[in-house]
């Protein structure tokens, strides 16, 4: 086997290359990215919850070794594979919104009749 | 729902948390696929391209036009900072099980490749003395943290598990239950075409963990199947994955600029989406790579992601050139493959660069309207 040319002892955590910015302000950036994450976390906090609740429902006491290896399927699944797209589609909607909103009005003004300067 | 994803010994089992983050991110991204990426389109047609005629007389002329008008546009700000924050949690969901099982995985790794028998097939041949090329260190391909090639133990594997779980979250499953598509899309391509065709030695270049190279294995159960990569940990993972899988792959650290095969050694050379992370001076050396490693009449088939037809769906398609590390990609947009094949040696009347439509759900949509891939076909 061979070993590494260049060994590195520790993994790294980002990508080594070139970071874009997006917005005007960096901060902007960060902001979207942070609520990002806060809304993955939830969606964990949701399963774990979910997963809590089925055995509470199965079994008066609830081991680790229970939790770890809780595995969804058929219906449960399918309930859970629900509840990400809705909180996918619930987090980006006023982004949705807010872009319907400037496509019609572009479009309203691409088709309202031109106005004369001195008109009201 | 598409099938699910189909755990083999290989992959890292993730805890129950672990295993929740990357399936939302996966949904998310799905989301962002199938419900937002569409909007650019939309709203580039309702405000974007009409702002540029009010204030130019006439529409952008190049994606470079569009991708100025588009980057100062709210919602195409938006959707870009969703998109890469995606992708940097698709890997952090995945290296954070990868991480904690890894000792186990090397182990099970090594297992397998000891294995005797009948179950035995196929074969791995690293080479410490293969160079990774800049085009990978210079930046991590897809923000994969290392990227394809770093390794932090002995006989890692860890760059494989990572990607193997990865590529189903990142196509939020459009890869199928064993990240197989490409491969299959590739083959159906090749049999459709050529139905006659029974190669007797195939070279898969720049395999990775493998993933397409197993359906040609077992389409052409009689054929020797060569797969190579620069990556060890890549081929490690992929070799043992062979196994765990039943199929047998003869696996080689090999730079596919210049392999150590003889001339004239394949019936067939394929590669599945690779050519756009390499190098202009790279890309020419595996045409011409290719060109001496197929015997007369032998098959050249590249599979390629589509960079665009239009100013709009060429800046999309970049937007992994600038945001996800495709580096090389911005050149691929322009480059004309057939004439490349030809300036390597292709005889002009045997070389097409042609566009293969592909029927896809919505969920598998990346950036064009009209899905479709591009294969560069050549004979020698």
């Amino acid at each position: 086997m061979s070993s590494p040319a260049d060994p590195v002892k520790q993994p790294p955590t980002r990508p080594k290359g070139h970071r874009p910015v997006v917005f005007d302000d960096p901060a902007i950036d960060q902001l979207h990215a942070a609520y990002v994450t806060l809304a993955t976390e939830l969606a964990v906090a949701f399963e774990r919850i979910d997963t809590l609740e089925r055995l509470l429902e199965r079994h008066a006491g609830v081991t680790r070794e229970e939790i770890e290896g809780f595995e969804a399927d058929g219906a449960v699944a399918e309930s859970r594979a629900t509840r990400r797209t809705d909180l996918a589609q619930r987090l980006l909607r006023p982004f949705r919104e807010f872009r319907e909103d400037q496509i019609a009005r572009a479009e309203h003004a691409r088709s309202a009749p031109v106005r004369a300067p001195d008109e009201p | 729902m598409s099938a699910p994803f189909e755990e083999h010994e290989l992959l890292p089992r993730p805890l129950h948390d672990e295993r929740a983050r990357q399936q939302f991110v996966g949904a998310f991204r799905g989301h962002l696929a199938s419900r937002l990426m569409p909007g650019n389109y939309a709203v580039y047609r309702a405000r974007v391209e009409p702002g540029f005629e009010r204030e130019h007389g006439r529409k952008p002329a190049d994606r470079h036009e569009v991708r100025a008008a588009m980057q100062r546009e709210p919602s195409y700000q938006f959707w870009s900072a969703m998109q890469r924050r995606s992708q940097e949690l698709m890997w952090e969901s995945v290296i954070d099980p990868t991480e904690r099982l890894l000792p186990e995985l090397v182990a099970r790794a090594k297992r397998l490749a000891r294995r005797a028998g009948r179950t035995a097939r196929g074969s791995l041949a690293l080479d410490p003395g293969c160079v990774v090329p800049r085009y990978h260190t210079a930046a991590d391909i897809h923000l994969q943290p290392g990227g394809y090639h770093t390794e932090f133990t002995d006989d890692d594997v860890a760059a494989g598990a990572v990607y193997d779980r990865a590529l189903n979250i990142y196509s939020a499953g459009g890869t199928g239950p064993r990240n197989e598509v490409l491969g299959e899309l590739l083959l159906n391509y090749c049999r459709e075409r050529y139905p006659e065709l029974q190669p007797a030695r195939l070279l898969d270049m720049g395999c990775a963990i493998g993933n397409s190279t197993l359906p040609w294995a077992r389409a052409y159960p009689d054929c020797e199947v060569h797969a190579i990569d620069v990556a060890a940990p890549q081929l490690r993972y992929a070799h043992a994955r062979a196994r765990a899988l039943g199929v047998g792959v003869h696996f080689s650290q090999q730079n596919a600029e210049r392999t150590s095969f003889p001339d004239g050694h394949f019936d067939v050379v394929v590669s599945h989406i690779m050519l756009h992370e390499t190098s202009r001076s790279a890309l020419a050396n595996i045409l011409r790579e290719c060109l001496r490693l197929l015997r007369p009449g032998g098959l050249m088939l590249h599979l390629e992601i589509p960079r665009g037809r239009t100013p709009l769906e060429k800046f999309l398609y970049n937007w992994e050139t600038w945001n996800n590390n495709e580096t090389f990609a911005g050149y691929m947009t322009d480059a004309d493959l057939a004439a490349l094949a030809q300036d390597a040696g292709f005889a002009p009347d045997r070389v097409e660069f042609v566009d293969h439509v592909v029927r896809r759900s919505r969920e598998q949509r990346l950036y064009s309207e009209e899905p479709y891939w591009k294969i560069l076909v050549a004979r020698r």
